[in-house]
């Protein structure tokens, strides 16, 4: 066997650069040569980090500090190689106070709060609560015997088998010893006090309520220590009264983090107190609680949870904490109470730079402060019936959770666990240089490292566990606010959760559901039984609830979810695409909790819920397929027409539902909305044509208006104009043709109308006239405005050859060589005259979508006179659509590419928010409305973010002002 | 604000306050009271007061006819003049919808979002205004008499200009506002009272308190004050010049010891700004068919874009500041006047300054010359571009400016158009006097 030379020992043993221990190792007095070094060196290898370990000891000794007492037993080397390479931070302390090597040999458990507020009282020799030692002498006294201590629990720490164990015994250790060194800060601050006020000072009493993770007793390594002061006089008037109290305060304050030679312990931070930075340092009692029954904020209570008095005067601390709690516990009937939360949880996962998204333990999705957010809020929202939920910490809110039932004993565990292994990082991410960090590091050593230290063997087992952590608590939110839920409504049998309905009820509450009762009725039904659906959707529903929750009508969406799943009924295929799609059930919630039209729809055609999994099914359908599967349809049910007439229908509605559901989902923009509804129109007029046009008979419909441009919203009427040629007298046969094919139509959920007021003479004329009829009539009567109508006409169904020779008709009349001045003043009159006439009584101009200032009509009829003057020497400008027209008459320079743009906007906002405002109502609104719910539905139906309601109505009548600007000046004056 | 509100509490039961009187203002620059008692206070910071906005100017859309006054507990006074007997007291509201938003129409809700939008680029507003107004002896709208026919106060024999200016300060001083008072050289009757310099919030409120007590006052002393902006031929009209400043922080934004005049680069811009947009927004810095009698009477109002150094004919003045007093560093806006709504007028006047800043706009030459004393034709050669000469011109550029529009909100701009094209159809639609007087018999 071949003896390993000294470095590949070295590496053995796991250093990172034996070359450099070596030669560290050279450095070494004669004193440590021999089974010392070998000691020495086993016992770094022990530690977290071997070379750092080792280039301490060395660097210590050569600073002059003798570790020949540590040396003398192999226990003390140990642990004290253990700090050294375990905690830099430590080893620099050591450094500087040779005297503190003793604690770090021999860890001891940690002690209990009266023994480090008498130790920490002790070092700045104070007597009755005041400090003798002058004030620069006795602060680096405090802060030097307040690291002693630290680097005991540190040693302490780093020696444990089982760290996640003992991490809340370490946690409650730091607080403590943070509350000693506040208690000595006061005691420093009385001295100060007493100088200047002589016995006054005395007479004022001063209580330091500590508050977050102080309070909780789960404080880190190294954190804000977050305070609220409280005073009382006795004998003493104000102002001087508050002033003492504000001096002990400041002085406080300085001892623990003003600059000095011996470095500041940490930040006190006053923050919580009533009116933030604005509001006084410190108040008496009576004003604290005066502040909190009148004007505290549901989240400031949400920070009096932790509220603890941890020094100074014990008795007016008690009263605080007795006065305030009470008050936290009816925070969650407050007013605000749902919206404080949701900007509570949004906070969680706001302002975290990107690139640390990924490495924080604390915040984002799965970190510390998302276990601590649900947590609270179980709490606030349960604590008011249940007094023993009423704790501070985290594991013990936990604990009192699982004990009342209202969280699973399993998830408990689980939790706890997750929350341990979690600050177990932090800690030790923390200590290592004593900074202020959580951020998990990415360097290969520095993961080893964290892996050693926490009791993991490598840095792949660290990352793993990671992971698995971050995922699990991502979940969290579900599982122990959502899932229990189901326990509430049905005896599941096998879970230990036992949530009352007025349990349930407030939770519901809480998270947005306006009828609590009526969503656990539904949550009952759905999760209820013993079927496989029943199983499944007791799995998804605590999710689904949490993202409905999220939507603009919690309610609604549950009510339409429940009522699709009950129309699914059994198929396999929905659950577990639920189950196994994410994006799906996300998708699905979104839509039901936003769009009645949707739900409405969905209810009779439940497998569309199939088209979510992914987008090639949310792609709208061409028109040439839309009429192959109506014809296809056609033959198969020619002699059963109630069986025909349903099956149009659906295919109409289920076409409808695609479109419907890409464009609330942001696939389509509403131009794609236009064109598809449109196909739809075609296939199914054509269909029904089809069907009841008698042999010998030529039927033909052009389509004119938004129609024929293809830019028609959800719930738009389909202008038409009829067409037929035939022997006997095909105008009757014709009109018959026409009514049957709208009773054909005709949809009561889906409102289906041909409307054929555009037709020759209006509503006086025949509904159907014969190409000969149609030339005699623009031969002789045609105004311009006639013209105007026919400039988006369009062969649409029936006769395609029959329209065609219409069209011709039509295009002789519409495009005219040259528009006559006069034709073109009485296109502007007829406009103006429309503007006043035609907008609704008690309509505001600047709201409606249609016919208001710059909206759809403005942008329309500018163009239309455009196409009137120009198109008969400009072919570009032949086209049925608006926005091409636009487009062409810009390129012609006929209108400036800016002005186009305007109008545009306009045009395409309108259409827009016509659709959203469908979507959300399932019927056509014409006006934007003023109530700021349905705001914000159609503005996140459009695609804006949440809370968008105001933005959308001021960006709206910017835009329409705009283009109202543009129209006014390029329509009337000419 | 807590704070505040237990001091507003406390101080009413202490002064034993019977009424406090809660102030907004409409769209137009008036002045709304409602009067509540002590009980309600609190709800009144908490809940608001429902208030019926159809029947106020401008405040709320038709079909929001419900709007909600938020006291702000920051601005409460006990109002010195209805005497110890029974005491009472006014604070300023915000308007709320009834879901708690800010209503669009608020002018203080303007303000506010204006200064918000300067805080985002780091700065804070400070406005310092010199109000002029008239005292007359009687309120008789068809013969309005000046108080006194001289020039100084002191020269006038009677008393009663003393005993109001004497009364006017110290209820001024009463109710926290410290001003400056002189008797205007110029006009007989007339008045300029100084407002201390302060955020611009707080000045807009200051000026709408200030016109109340003066008025207040005046009645008591038995004359009448106004601020009709010009209500004499002849005489001079009243003007709110104002001095701005923008502070980073505690320094003053304004000030560059190296620059010209110890203006900083972002001073010339915002000036800058100013000048570019003043045509656009004059309509809302002089919003009376009356403005523009005392904009183009000739006399001392500036009616040509330009700015200059200790030169009175120009539009934005630039005073220099001493080397020792960086902080007062200024500039000095001298269209506006003394019946704009300020919290409007302040509005259009940071915004436009902020987007000179923000566009980094150049300053143009400096005038030098008496710019009323040039000739059209000069003026044009210089680049002195006129103020609109009516309201309706006025309107007219208003309506193209996006700036404007940004700043008042679609609501409010649509409003105050639509509004003040309706005066000045009324104003058209009148014969004048100089009419008959030279057409009715000659023609």
């Amino acid at each position: 066997m071949r003896i390993p030379s000294p470095r590949a020992r070295l590496a053995q043993l796991g250093f990172r650069e034996p070359s450099r221990a070596a030669a560290c190792l050279e450095e070494l007095p004669d004193a440590w040569r021999g089974t010392g070094r070998t000691a020495l060196v086993e016992a770094a290898a022990r530690a977290a980090d071997p070379d750092t370990a080792i280039e301490w000891a060395v660097r210590l000794e050569r600073a002059g500090v003798s570790l020949d007492e540590a040396l003398a037993d192999a226990g003390s080397l140990e642990s004290l190689l253990r700090v050294l390479g375990g905690s830099i931070g430590i080893a620099e302390h050591l450094e500087r106070h040779a005297e503190d090597l003793d604690v770090a040999a021999r860890p001891m458990p940690p002690a209990p709060a009266e023994r480090y507020v008498d130790s920490l009282l002790e070092s700045v020799d104070a007597s009755a609560g005041i400090a003798r030692k002058p004030r620069d002498e006795a602060i680096a006294a405090m802060r030097g015997r307040y690291r002693r201590h630290l680097t005991e629990l540190v040693a302490w720490d780093l020696g444990l088998d089982d760290p996640a164990a003992s991490v809340d015994v370490v946690s409650a250790a730091l607080a403590d010893l943070a509350a000693a060194a506040l208690e000595a800060g006061l005691a420093i601050a009385r001295a100060a006090a007493r100088e200047r006020y002589g016995e006054d000072a005395d007479r004022v009493r001063l209580a330091v309520v500590a508050m977050g993770k102080t309070g909780a007793r789960e404080l880190n390594y190294l954190s804000d220590v977050d305070v609220i002061w409280v005073h009382e006089a006795d004998g003493v008037e104000d102002p001087r009264a508050t002033q003492i109290a504000t001096l002990l305060a400041r002085e406080t304050t300085a001892a623990c983090a003003q600059f000095q030679k011996a470095p500041p312990l940490w930040e006190v931070d006053a923050n919580l107190r009533p009116e933030g930075k604005d509001g006084a340092l410190t108040r008496t009692l009576a004003s604290h609680v005066a502040y909190y029954e009148r004007w505290a904020k549901s989240w400031e209570f949400q920070a009096l949870l932790k509220a603890r008095a941890v020094a100074g005067d014990a008795e007016l601390g008690t009263a605080y904490e007795a006065a305030v709690r009470s008050k936290v516990w009816e925070s969650s009937s407050r007013e605000g109470f749902v919206e404080s939360v949701q900007r509570m949880r949004e906070r969680v996962s706001e302002h975290i730079p990107a690139d640390e998204v990924a490495r924080q333990l604390k915040l984002g999705p799965g970190g510390l402060r998302d276990i601590e957010f649900t947590v609270q809020l179980l709490q606030l929202v349960h604590g008011a019936d249940d007094e023993s939920v009423r704790q501070r910490g985290t594991l013990e809110a936990l604990d009192a959770l699982a004990e009342l039932g209202i969280i699973g004993r399993a998830d408990r565990d689980e939790f706890s666990a997750h929350y341990r292994f979690l600050r177990v990082l932090e800690h030790r991410i923390q200590f290592w240089r004593m900074r202020r960090t959580h951020l998990m590091p990415v360097e290969p050593d520095e993961l080893r490292r964290l892996a050693r230290s926490a009791g993991l063997p490598d840095a792949d087992a660290l990352t793993e566990r990671w992971q698995a952590v971050r995922r699990a608590v991502r979940s969290l939110h579900e599982r122990l606010f959502y899932r229990p839920l189901l326990g509430a409504v049905a005896s599941l049998g096998h879970d230990d959760v036992r949530l009352t309905p007025e349990h349930a009820a407030k939770r519901l509450e809480a998270s947005g559901y306006a009828d609590a009762r009526g969503a656990l009725g539904h949550i009952a039904e759905l999760t209820g039984g013993v079927t496989r659906r029943a199983q499944i959707q007791r799995l998804l529903l605590p999710v689904l609830l949490g993202w409905f929750a999220e939507g603009v009508d919690p309610d609604m969406g549950l009510l339409a979810f429940r009522r699709l799943s009950e129309a699914l009924g059994e198929s396999p295929w929905f659950l577990r695409m639920l189950r196994d799609s994410p994006v799906a059930a996300r998708r699905l919630t979104r839509l039901l909790s936003s769009s009645r039209l949707i739900g409405s729809l969905m209810e009779r055609i439940p497998e569309a819920a199939s088209w979510l999994d992914g987008d090639e099914q949310l792609r709208p359908r061409s028109e040439e397929s839309l009429r192959e599967e109506a014809a296809a349809v056609l033959a198969r049910h020619r002699d059963d027409r109630e069986a025909l007439r349903t099956a149009l229908r659906s295919l109409r509605r289920r076409e409808h539902l695609r479109v419907a559901m890409a464009s609330a989902l942001q696939r389509i923009d509403e131009s794609t909305v236009g064109v598809a509804l449109t196909a739809i129109a075609a296939a199914l007029v054509d269909a029904a044509l089809t069907l009841h046009t008698p042999e010998g008979l030529r039927l033909a419909t052009i389509t004119l208006g938004r129609t024929g441009g293809r830019e028609i919203g959800f719930g738009s009427d389909i202008d038409v104009m009829h067409v037929a040629v035939g022997e006997g007298d095909p105008i009757a046969v014709a009109t018959t043709v026409i009514r049957k094919v709208q009773e054909t139509l005709a949809d009561p959920t889906l409102p289906f109308e041909l409307d054929a007021a555009l037709r020759p003479e209006g509503r006086q004329g025949p509904i159907v006239r014969t190409l000969e009829s149609y030339r005699a009539y623009y031969e002789r009567w045609s105004e311009p405005w006639e013209a105007q109508a026919l400039l988006r006409a369009r062969p649409f169904a029936g006769d395609a050859e029959l329209a065609a020779e219409l069209m011709a008709i039509i295009d002789e009349r519409r495009y005219p060589q040259e528009l006559p001045a006069a034709a073109a003043r009485e296109v502007r009159r007829i406009k103006a005259r429309v503007e006043s006439e035609r907008l609704p009584k008690n309509a505001d101009r600047r709201r409606h979508l249609k016919l208001g200032d710059g909206a759809l009509s403005d942008v329309e009829w500018l163009v239309q006179l455009l196409q009137l003057q120009h198109a008969g020497h400009e072919p570009s400008l032949r086209t049925p659509s608006t926005l091409e027209a636009l487009a062409a008459a810009a390129r012609a320079d006929l209108i400036s590419d800016r002005d186009a743009e305007i109008l545009r906007e306009a045009w395409s906002l309108a259409t827009r928010i016509r659709n959203g405002l469908a979507l959300a109502r399932a019927r056509t609104i014409d006006v934007l409305p003023n109530d700021r719910t349905e705001l914000e539905a159609v503005a996140r139906l459009i695609g804006m973010p949440a809370r968008s309601a105001l933005a959308l109505e001021e960006h709206y009548l910017a835009v329409t002002r705009r283009s109202r600007r543009v129209f006014d000046r390029l329509f009337y004056d000419a | 604000m807590d704070k505040q509100r237990d001091f507003v509490l406390r101080t009413i039961e202490e002064r034993g306050v019977k009424f406090v009187r809660l102030w907004f203002t409409d769209v137009l620059g008036t002045l709304k009271s409602v009067a509540i008692a002590p009980a309600e206070v609190e709800g009144a910071f908490t809940e608001g007061l429902g208030i019926d906005g159809s029947s106020i100017e401008g405040l709320s859309r038709s079909s929001e006819a419900d709007v909600i006054a938020k006291a702000d507990p920051s601005t409460f006074q006990v109002l010195p003049w209805r005497g110890e007997i029974d005491p009472t007291a006014r604070m300023f509201c915000d308007i709320a919808t009834p879901d708690g938003q800010p209503a669009a129409a608020d002018p203080r809700h303007v303000l506010k979002r204006t200064l918000a939008k300067a805080a985002d680029l780091g700065f804070s507003f400070y406005t310092h205004p010199e109000c002029e107004f008239y005292l007359l002896k009687s309120a008789d709208v068809h013969h309005p008499e000046p108080v006194d026919r001289a020039g100084y106060f002191d020269n006038v024999p009677g008393g009663t200009a003393h005993d109001f200016r004497r009364a006017s300060v110290r209820m001024l001083e009463d109710i926290g506002i410290s001003v400056e008072f002189s008797h205007h050289e110029a006009g007989p009757g007339q008045n300029e009272i100084d407002l201390r310099y302060a955020d611009a919030l707080s000045t807009a409120d200051n000026i709408m308190t200030f016109r109340t007590v003066v008025k207040e006052v005046a009645i008591q002393e038995g004359v009448y004050a106004t601020f009709m902006p010009k209500p004499f031929e002849g005489q001079p009209g009243s003007g709110m010049h104002t001095h701005m400043s923008l502070f980073e922080g505690e320094r003053n934004a304004f000030h560059d010891p190296a620059g010209q005049y110890q203006l900083s680069k972002v001073g010339r811009q915002f000036v800058a700004g100013l000048l570019h947009h003043a045509p656009e927004f004059t309509a809302v810095t002089n919003q009376f068919v009356n403005s523009y009698k005392r904009m183009w009477s000739g006399d001392e109002a500036p009616s040509y874009v330009s700015w200059g150094h200790n030169n009175r004919s120009a539009l934005v003045r630039v005073p220099l500041s001493k080397p020792n007093k960086a902080q007062s560093a200024r500039v000095e806006y001298r269209g506006l006047d003394s019946a704009a709504n300020p919290y409007l007028a302040f509005s259009v006047l940071l915004a436009a300054g902020l987007k000179g800043i923000e566009e980094g706009y150049e300053l143009p030459e400096e005038a030098t010359d008496d710019v009323w004393a040039l000739s059209d034709r000069e003026r044009r050669a210089l680049g002195f571009t006129p103020l609109p000469a009516s309201l309706d011109r006025a309107l007219q550029h208003m309506e193209e400016s996006e700036l404007v529009a940004e700043t008042l909100g679609e609501q409010v701009f649509e409003y105050f158009l639509r509004n003040k094209r309706e005066d000045w159809q009324r104003y058209r639609a009148q014969v004048t006097r100089v009419e008959l007087e030279s057409n009715l018999l000659s023609l």
